[in-house]
């Protein structure tokens, strides 16, 4: 009786340790893959974009705070790229389609950053940019010429990217939206575009009707 | 207790860094064979652990249930893509693998299989091999990548080695209804 005593406890000791084990290894039941666990983490901590310069595809170069007042939809790319990335673009045209077109270029802009410098000149990049119909302006596409300053933008967004020895990547995609301080404000499921434009159109939304209801206060007080 | 000698041997090459290194480079090695050997080691071990320790296995392992929901915990929870990747990434879960894969899946596995009853037995076959079945069909069918770690090549390879392992473990199960033990010995 005494043995069985224990072994009952046994069983209850191994069970609640499962349960403590899958508990914590998952993030509580939510993340069952490292690339969730790497999206709830980010979303949570709101890492700042990093100081880099950008080189676009018209062969401006600029820092990332030119966009400085403005939400930037980001993708990460390189053109060479035969399918995630066309994918990941074309999904992106369509979110940009059904963003209300007074926010585009004023409240929001769009970029595509390639991970691949050396390779994504401005030129192949301006080529690239006509296949989605991107304007370079409103929706641009730019690499980062400084190696130093990509590896710390993608570290800090959690970008992985394999090479695979044969000139192409294996890489993690995903929408991401930053905010009009710089800071990372979502990353979304580059599948759901509907989803996606409907967030971003949503906070754009909630800030627009915020302006309009505070400018007739500034009025009446003056 | 030269088998507990050749566990020990096996354990410590598998964590020497480039036989561990090499051994998590391709997804199938990394967790169809280096986790089976390292729950293999800790197996080989059980013997003389039970001979130093043997109060504490018959007092908390009497009837074998504890060890084997502990194994099964241990060896689903290896099975999580996020599990696999973490094991690269992060070097605290890595050692969690050294540890757990054996002490806590091999050791208890070769403990209890012997004090369950057959039905406890084929519980366990059936549900690996549910289980492996259902892996098999997640990473074979998954659209995306489930691991940062390695390609979706590697991914859908593992899912056939998964429904390798479910077939053989129902195969398994399934003749020793057929087969006559007796007859062979």
């Amino acid at each position: 009786m005494i043995k069985n005593k224990h072994n009952n406890l046994a069983i209850i000791i191994v069970l609640l340790f499962g349960v403590a084990l899958f508990y914590v290894g998952t993030d509580g039941f939510q993340a069952y893959t490292a690339e969730t666990a790497r999206t709830t983490k980010l979303i949570d901590e709101k890492p700042s974009f990093p100081k880099v310069t950008l080189e676009d595809s018209q062969e401006r170069m600029y820092p990332f705070s030119e966009f400085e007042g403005k939400y930037v939809m980001l993708t990460f790319i390189y053109t060479s790229c035969t399918d995630v990335c066309l994918q990941l673009e074309v999904n992106l045209a369509e979110v940009y389609d059904q963003i209300p077109e007074e926010y585009i270029g004023e409240d929001i802009a769009f970029l595509s950053i390639s991970f691949d410098p050396t390779r994504d000149t401005p030129e192949v990049l301006d080529k690239y940019r006509s296949y989605f119909e991107s304007d370079g302006e409103t929706w641009r596409m730019a690499r980062i010429p400084n190696q130093e300053e990509l590896d710390s933008l993608l570290d800090d967004f959690g970008v992985i990217v394999i090479p695979d020895g044969e000139g192409n990547f294996v890489h993690n995609s995903a929408f991401y939206l930053v905010d009009r301080e710089g800071n990372l404000a979502d990353v979304m499921d580059y599948t759901k575009i509907d989803e996606a434009a409907e967030k971003v159109t949503s906070i754009l939304d909630a800030e627009a009707t915020q302006r309009i209801s505070s400018i007739p206060d500034t009025e009446t007080g003056e | 207790m030269r088998q507990a000698m050749y566990g020990l041997v096996l354990y410590v090459f598998l964590m020497l860094p480039p036989v561990a290194n090499l051994a998590e480079s391709v997804m199938t090695i990394h967790m169809h064979m280096q986790m089976p050997l390292f729950v293999i080691a800790g197996m080989l071990m059980t013997p003389f652990l039970k001979q130093q320790f043997p109060r504490f296995f018959a007092k908390w392992n009497s009837n074998g249930v504890p060890g084997i929901i502990l194994f099964m915990i241990v060896v689903i929870y290896w099975m999580i893509p996020r599990t696999m990747d973490e094991a690269l990434t992060i070097q605290a879960i890595e050692i969690f693998k050294f540890i757990s894969l054996p002490f806590l899946a091999g050791v208890p596995l070769r403990d209890s299989w012997k004090k369950i009853r057959l039905v406890g037995k084929n519980i366990i076959f059936v549900t690996l091999s549910v289980i492996c079945g259902f892996m098999a069909w997640l990473y074979i069918f998954s659209p995306e990548q489930l691991c940062n770690n390695y390609l979706i090549v590697e991914q859908i390879t593992l899912g056939w080695a998964f429904l390798f392992l479910a077939l053989s473990i129902m195969i398994y199960f399934v003749q020793q209804f057929f087969v006559d033990r007796s007859e062979c010995e």
